[in-house]
């Protein structure tokens, strides 16, 4: 688990709305090349924010991004 | 001489449509007499016809990216503007009505961090970063529609651990009390947060709060002892949802010993709210 990676991915889901399209629309696209473990990877093409979460995701990251956002 | 006119601390997400959303009608009657109470508030305040206003808050991982994360920072410059976000949820949408720029005390900040260096604070600053609602939430419900004083927003890293001690930040609210006591201003101040919410910051568990440790912490401010607030550890503040609560212990240390008042405490499944005042000699 890298809270880095996961935590300035979901960031970047936040504030770059053009990447979060991309990801909207390919989430495995968008997502390769980023130093992911295999359950983040998972965790974020199922758009399963408790996972994420649970995988180091910051609470208020995974409650506040646009379009994604667990509540 | 300067002087702390003003000391108060309250929640910060204040918006009765979120609350209504979280917790049904419930929510939106606690978080009206919340927000009164906190209006009440800004009206004293306001009658101490203030120089400036200190504000010690937490980012939610907004302004500072994992880029940097500072434990300590304070905004320098002149202005400082409210965050926008696009497609807002959550707590986010709370800052949409909010006026985008704000005035700030550049002198008082730029003390605050060129004298805290000196004392031994390595304090991080800015010049760009913006503030959310943890910052505009409580000051725009305390303003309503009168103007705002010149602020000094102060950001305590309270989320992304390792995070500063308790102690450490009760001691640079003493500093920030002898920077004030040093100059020719009327100052208040307030921290924002709380109280407990969002234990352990796992989504399993919001809805949870922790009324007994609140009622604690509650005790300890009206009795002024804060050295059992001093000795808090970090980790607790974690597993009981208290991680704004280093905010509070700022302001602690600039107004110690004062006395808390309590103005409104109301328990709801997401957040126990509360908006405390201190009393000030």
């Amino acid at each position: 688990m890298s809270r880095y990676a996961v935590n300035s991915l979901l960031y970047r889901l936040k504030k770059d709305q053009d990447f979060r399209a991309r990801f909207e629309t390919d989430a495995r696209a968008a997502l390769a090349g980023l130093d992911l473990t295999d359950a983040e990877r998972a965790a974020f093409e199922a758009r399963d924010m408790r996972k994420i979460n649970e995988l180091g995701g910051y609470l208020h990251l995974v409650m506040s991004v646009p379009g994604l956002a667990a509540h | 001489m300067g002087k702390i006119v003003f000391a108060g601390a309250m929640s910060h997400v204040l918006d009765p449509d979120y609350y209504q959303r979280a917790c049904g009608d419930d929510g939106r009657q606690k978080v009206t007499a919340c927000m009164a109470e906190i209006a009440r508030m800004g009206e004293r305040f306001t009658a101490t016809r203030p120089d400036a206003l200190i504000v010690v808050a937490d980012d939610h991982l907004n302004a500072f990216s994992f880029n940097a994360v500072p434990a300590l920072c304070v905004r320098i410059g002149r202005t400082v503007q409210r965050m926008k976000q696009d497609h807002a949820e959550a707590f986010d949408a709370v800052l949409d009505h909010m006026p985008e720029e704000y005035p700030l005390h550049e002198d008082l900040a730029n003390q605050i961090l060129e004298k805290g260096l000196d004392a031994g604070f390595d304090l991080a600053m800015s010049w760009e970063a913006p503030v959310d609602h943890a910052f505009l939430s409580p000051v725009n419900t305390m303003h309503g529609t009168r103007p705002i004083p010149p602020l000094v927003p102060i950001w305590v890293n309270s989320f992304v651990a390792p995070q500063p001690t308790p102690r450490r930040c009760f001691d640079f609210g003493r500093h920030i009390a002898r920077v004030v006591a040093a100059g020719p201003w009327k100052v208040g101040i307030i921290a924002t947060g709380g109280l407990s919410h969002f234990p352990e910051l796992s989504l399993l568990r919001v809805g949870e709060t922790d009324t007994v440790f609140d009622r604690k912490l509650i005790h300890w401010m009206e009795a002024g002892k804060h050295e059992p607030l001093r000795n808090l550890g970090v980790d607790e503040l974690h597993k009981t949802g208290e991680h704004e609560f280093l905010n509070w212990m700022v302001l602690l240390g600039a107004v110690t010993p004062a006395r808390a008042q309590v103005r409104y405490f109301g328990e709801l499944p997401r957040i126990n709210l509360a908006a405390v005042e201190w009393s000030l000699s």
